[in-house]
């Protein structure tokens, strides 16, 4: 590998990365830098190509093309994650890479053990000296031999924080490292990150979170749809500024901003000072007949777990829901009894039973329909699979082909299938479109529109803000778990959610 | 709709004639009579034990206690008869509550506590092993009365012996509960993803008692059929049966983590290790080397219903 000279400060240079999936582009042409010793900040919408980004420096994708420089080093087309790991780029990663079932000390050193010098044993004291060394030099609340199990997840990431430390890290990514911890343990995450700065090891940190992106980055770097929008520098760094970029004023203006007015008529579900304490507080509202009512902020806002348990998947702690008109306490079973439905966030792990047959997808909410006493009509099950094919035009159109092989958006559609071939009066869905094409996408949003024409009521959660704002005819916007916005009669964008998730407060219809 | 399921139990019978040809050829007595006659017994027993523990195995657990719960079930059902003097039908049903109620109680341990069915029911099969010792005095308890109790597995009906109808009424119901029946629906559900069957209205944690509780039903009526077969009872009677069973499932395509299952394949299965261990037996292979070849059978089943071993039109008809 061979020295660049760059004469700037700069740890890591990527010039003009490219990156395509299957045709489609996810970024074109992005140049992207971190200086040594800052914290810099990514941000983009969902889809705006940061985690592809950072997955090119963590050699956990390759790129296309583009150039890479870290510290001084030309990064070659292989890269790949232990690659990364030896020029010193460390992961924090999400889903934490912690084993379970070993201790602190164990997981920071995995690996790279230090051992006893002739029978090439652990040795597992010097281990837990050096890991209690790791521990007091930056004063974590953390001792060597805590089982992982035991311990926060505030405190895993803490560990994976001094596992990074360990080797020999210059930079420290954190994707979106926020959105589980308590406010507490973010302030304490927040230390850290000016700790780890004064070390001079760079932080790279990607949040949807203005404020904190506002309050710890000395750089930010905003993406939009796979290309670099503009580079912050820290004077210049502003929520609103940055949303503005994030947004942008795209060509399809009239596609993503819609006139919102709401539905009257009859209240299906009203909900009063419904709290689950640690996911959400106090929230009241009503949706009506035919409504769609959409539902915005950011990941960890409380969304899901509204839903979830307006549902029944979830209990709740303190509030009252009426369900047409009536005292409700909602359980799966009796919702789906009662003509509702739900679309669970995340298809896979919870919508589809992959290795079965469409048929039987379709049928397992609609037992009650199909088998009402307990033994299973053949005739109805396939009747009403075949209808929910023929419905949502999922392909390849044959009942008997295993869900677990339809493509995502195929997927999705049978999932939708299970719901539309009942009688519903309201159906919960969330996330409807996450990776998912284009096409199944706009079929997907004829149907939740046809619902709503129908007089079903639709609660719609949503990261995706055009989409958000296309099919709501009014939205609420949570923030930290309590209501923070509605908009109702207005013109609806999406940077208007976007700003409310945020918690920048403004008038409804300016 | 069901052609993947018909698909898997036309593969095994295809390798099934082949098998008996060879066989055949192996060992001159292997196609007579009486030779078959035995071979049936093992596969009455094999296939009722199958046809419950398919329950547990579908959702993603397995049942590894019914071999213990089999031997006490025909402790306790002497107990009833020869000491407690209870009429024999009145001392069957009894028995076949007790052994759905280790079942339940299986059942519970798995579903509410979380435990994985493996340990679980590894340790039932140690506890109920014990208590069999304890109630049957760690003795070897002939029965000999009454007759019609020993008639339920020794006579004959139409000129085949009696379990084959038991073992057949068995099979069928339990293939049309798990192909009919909503709860059948809800079962491969649950085995297939847990998770989307509970957010589409199925209680796992009511499918897997259920499960449980068919599966020590079962394995009472296995013990009921074993102990009137030999009329002697002791507690280690069945020991490792639950092995062929797992195997004969394994066979007949029941998916080793869940969701996929048929009852027609473990009955073929259960015939393919019963003739597998028969010819060896009649071939004069010492016994210590049976485990040998029944291990490799369930690794070489495995590899033909995960679609390794024929290449191409497998991977399509499995898509």
């Amino acid at each position: 590998m061979t020295k660049v000279e760059n004469g700037a400060d700069l740890l890591l240079e990527c010039r003009s990365i490219t990156k395509s999936y299957s045709g489609h582009v996810v970024l074109d042409a992005v140049d992207f830098s971190v200086r040594r010793g800052e914290v810099h900040a990514l941000v983009g919408e969902n889809g705006a190509g940061k985690s592809t980004l950072i997955k090119i420096v963590t050699g956990a994708t390759g790129r296309d093309s583009g150039e890479m420089v870290y510290d001084g080093t030309v990064v070659p087309m292989e890269h790949l994650r232990r690659d990364a790991e030896a020029l010193g780029i460390a992961v924090i990663y999400q889903e934490l890479s912690l084993i379970p079932g070993m201790t602190v000390a164990q997981n920071i050193f995995l690996g790279k053990e230090p051992l006893r010098p002739l029978t090439r044993l652990i040795d597992v004291r010097k281990m837990n000296d050096q890991a209690r060394e790791l521990i007091d030099r930056y004063n974590f609340p953390l001792k060597p031999t805590d089982l992982i199990d035991n311990i926060s997840i505030a405190q895993r990431q803490l560990v994976e924080i001094l596992k990074a430390l360990s080797g020999k890290a210059s930079i420290m990514i954190m994707d979106e490292p926020t959105s589980s911890l308590t406010k507490t343990e973010v302030e304490m995450l927040f230390k850290i990150i000016a700790l780890l700065k004064s070390e001079g090891i760079s932080v790279l940190y990607i949040s949807h979170r203005m404020e904190e992106v506002y309050a710890l980055s000395d750089r930010v770097t905003v993406l939009r749809d796979g290309k670099l929008v503009k580079v912050l520098d820290k004077e210049e760094i502003s929520p609103e500024e940055i949303i503005r970029l994030m947004i942008g004023h795209k060509l399809e203006e009239k596609a993503v901003q819609h006139e919102l007015t709401p539905k009257g008529g009859k209240v299906v579900l009203e909900v009063r000072g419904l709290t689950s304490v640690g996911k959400f507080e106090d929230l009241s509202f009503d949706l009506h007949e035919g409504e769609v009512l959409g539902i915005g902020g950011l990941v960890g806002s409380g969304r899901t777990e509204l839903v979830r348990a307006l549902y029944g998947a979830d209990s709740f702690d303190a509030g009252t829901i009426r369900y047409l008109g009536k005292e409700w306490v909602p359980s799966v079973r009796k919702s789906i009894e009662g003509g509702i439905g739900f679309i669970p966030e995340e298809r896979r792990l919870q919508g589809i039973l992959a290795t079965q047959s469409i048929t039987r997808n379709i049928g397992i909410p609609n037992l009650d329909l199909i088998a009402p006493r307990g033994i299973v009509s053949v005739k109805e099950e396939d009747r009403r699979a075949a209808r929910g094919i023929e419905l949502l035009n999922v392909k390849p159109p044959r009942p008997e082909q295993l869900v677990g092989n339809l493509s995502g958006g195929n997927q999705q559609k049978v999932v939708l299938a299970k719901w539309l071939v009942r009688d519903l009066k309201l159906i919960f869905i969330d996330e409807p479109t996450v990776g998912i094409d284009i096409g199944a996408k706009e079929e997907i949003y004829d149907h939740i529109r046809a619902l709503s024409a129908r007089g079903v009521s639709v609660l719609l959660v949503s990261s995706d803000l055009p989409e958000l704002t296309r099919l709501s005819d009014r939205v609420i916007v949570l923030r930290q778990g309590r209501f923070f916005q509605e908009f109702r009669e207005c013109v609806l964008t999406g940077e208007k959610i976007l700003r409310a998730a945020s918690g920048i407060r403004e008038g409804d219809d300016e | 709709m069901n052609k993947k399921p018909i698909a898997t139990e036309l593969r095994l019978a295809v390798v099934l004639v082949p098998l008996m040809a060879v066989l055949s050829v192996l060992s001159p007595r292997f196609l007579t009579l009486d030779n078959l006659t035995n071979v049936v017994w093992s596969v009455c027993l094999i296939g009722i034990l199958s046809s419950g523990a398919i329950y547990p195995r579908i959702t993603g657990g397995i049942d590894l206690s019914l071999g213990s719960t089999a031997a006490l079930s025909g402790i306790v059902v002497d107990l009833f008869m020869n000491r407690m003097g209870i009429p024999w039908i009145p001392s069957i049903l009894m028995t076949v509550v007790i052994g759905a109620l280790v079942g339940l109680f299986n059942g519970f341990i798995v579903a509410k506590i979380k435990i994985p069915a493996f340990v679980v029911t590894m340790a039932a099969k140690t506890y109920l092993y014990g208590i069999a010792l304890v109630v049957s005095q760690g003795a070897m308890l002939a029965i000999l009365e009454p007759r019609p109790f020993i008639l339920i597995s020794t006579g004959r009906f139409l000129g085949l012996p009696n379990p084959i109808y038991i073992m057949v009424a068995l099979a069928v119901t339990s293939q049309f509960v798990l192909r009919r029946t909503a709860f059948g629906r809800q079962v491969m559900a649950v085995g297939s993803n847990e998770v989307a069957a509970r957010l589409s209205g199925v209680d796992p944690d009511r499918v897997r008692l259920i499960s449980y509780t068919i599966s020590g039903g079962t394995s009472a009526v296995g013990g009921v059929i074993l102990a009137s077969l030999t009329q002697q009872v002791f507690a280690a009677a069945a020991s490792g049966i639950e092995l062929d069973v797992m195997t004969a499932l394994v066979i007949g395509g029941t998916s080793a983590v869940g969701g996929r299952g048929s009852v027609l394949g473990a009955l073929i299965g259960a015939i393919m290790v019963a003739f597998i261990i028969n010819g060896l037996n009649l071939m004069n292979i010492p016994a210590p080397f049976h485990p040998i070849v029944t291990g490799s059978v369930i690794i070489l089943a495995l590899l033909l219903n995960e679609g390794y071993l024929v290449p191409k039109r497998r991977t399509l008809s499995r898509a």
